[in-house]
């Protein structure tokens, strides 16, 4: 296992909480929880989007490894 | 007087006095007061009289019936108005027990023995009278107590924590039929319900009776009662990768030897853990 593949499963994680609070906050009753699982939903938006860059400079240096 | 008689008898009492009871409403079944209780005795009483005697006539009960009702009904309306006459129609309560001390007094003046008052405490599950801080004899008899605060029961509040608001479930399916008003009140659509059902594998028919939660999450019993179900486990499971990702956020951070990833990692670990506790309250249990 790469380095590279472990953060892309970890990305893969990211993505998957994020469409479950986004859905936990469309069918929450209470108008609280559903702010709160909106707003994490953005916070973990956010880490996802680092997370991808560190996954394209990962991808970028393995394949200079590679093709050296 | 022929045992038709009786029956056509019974027959109309009952409904006589389903009406009556009906009209008077739902204080009157508690039978809260002094004076409902007594409108509750008198009026069966007389029913029951009317029904089994030959000499007595169909409409002197009725007329019985209907004056305890209007009394009763005035009793209420007057008791609504007034402060003072409400207090002679309905009672008032009895200090028993005021900052821990028995009040001799007030349990001689309602005629309670100390055994009474002992029973009525068990009754409330209180053993030790050292334990109440107040207790008052309702005027229909029962004991209401106030537990000192360190023998009161421990509630979240206590512990300081933090408890998310969650509503009633609804209930959407009771023996196999759609109750689309609560469906309604619970934010949801047929469409919706008929995914989650198909995701679970049973058809509408086989469904007992349906809940929905707070969080939207179905929890369904059905029919056949050897057929094991699943229940909703999304929030746990959310919480817990929440938890992972957070570990391996940090497990990165301390890995890599680029400056700027680790900076990076570290930056979200933090991110991530507030997120958690953003959530928490309403991905446990």
């Amino acid at each position: 296992m790469t380095v590279a593949s472990n953060v892309k499963q970890m990305l893969a994680s990211l993505k998957g909480i994020e469409s479950q609070l986004s859905t936990f906050a469309i069918n929450s009753m209470d108008e609280e929880a559903q702010r709160k699982f909106h707003e994490a939903m953005v916070m973990v938006g956010e880490i996802k989007n680092d997370i991808q860059l560190r996954v394209y400079a990962l991808e970028r240096e393995e394949n200079e490894y590679s093709s050296s | 007087m022929t045992a038709i008689d009786v029956i056509l008898r019974a027959f109309l009492f009952v409904i006589i006095l389903f009406v009556t009871a009906k009209l008077l409403g739902k204080k009157h079944i508690a039978q809260l007061s002094l004076f409902e209780y007594i409108a509750g005795i008198t009026l069966g009483d007389i029913a029951g009289e009317v029904i089994l005697s030959s000499t007595l006539k169909i409409h002197h009960g009725i007329l019985g019936i209907l004056v305890f009702g209007i009394i009763s009904y005035l009793a209420d309306v007057i008791s609504l108005k007034s402060k003072t006459l409400r207090n002679v129609i309905e009672g008032t309560g009895t200090v028993l027990v005021e900052d821990g001390k028995l009040l001799e007094e007030n349990l001689k003046k309602e005629h309670y023995t100390i055994d009474d008052f002992s029973t009525l405490l068990r009754q409330k599950d209180v053993f030790d009278l050292s334990e109440v801080d107040y207790a008052v004899l309702e005027p229909k008899g029962m004991l209401s107590v106030l537990l000192r605060k360190e023998n009161r029961p421990l509630t979240p509040k206590d512990l300081n924590m933090k408890m998310p608001k969650e509503k009633a479930p609804q209930t959407i399916i009771m023996d196999g039929n759609i109750i689309y008003d609560s469906l309604k009140k619970a934010g949801k659509t047929a469409e919706w319900l008929q995914l989650e059902l198909d995701k679970l594998g049973v058809t509408l028919d086989n469904v007992f009776l349906a809940q929905v939660n707070s969080y939207g999450e179905l929890a369904i019993d059905i029919f056949d009662d050897k057929i094991k179900l699943a229940t909703p486990q999304e929030r746990p499971l959310l919480l817990a990768t929440i938890k992972r990702v957070q570990s391996d956020l940090e497990m990165f951070s301390l890995q890599t030897d680029n400056k700027d990833a680790k900076e990076m990692y570290s930056r979200n670990a933090k991110k991530m853990t507030e997120i958690q506790e953003l959530v928490k309250i309403y991905l446990e249990n």
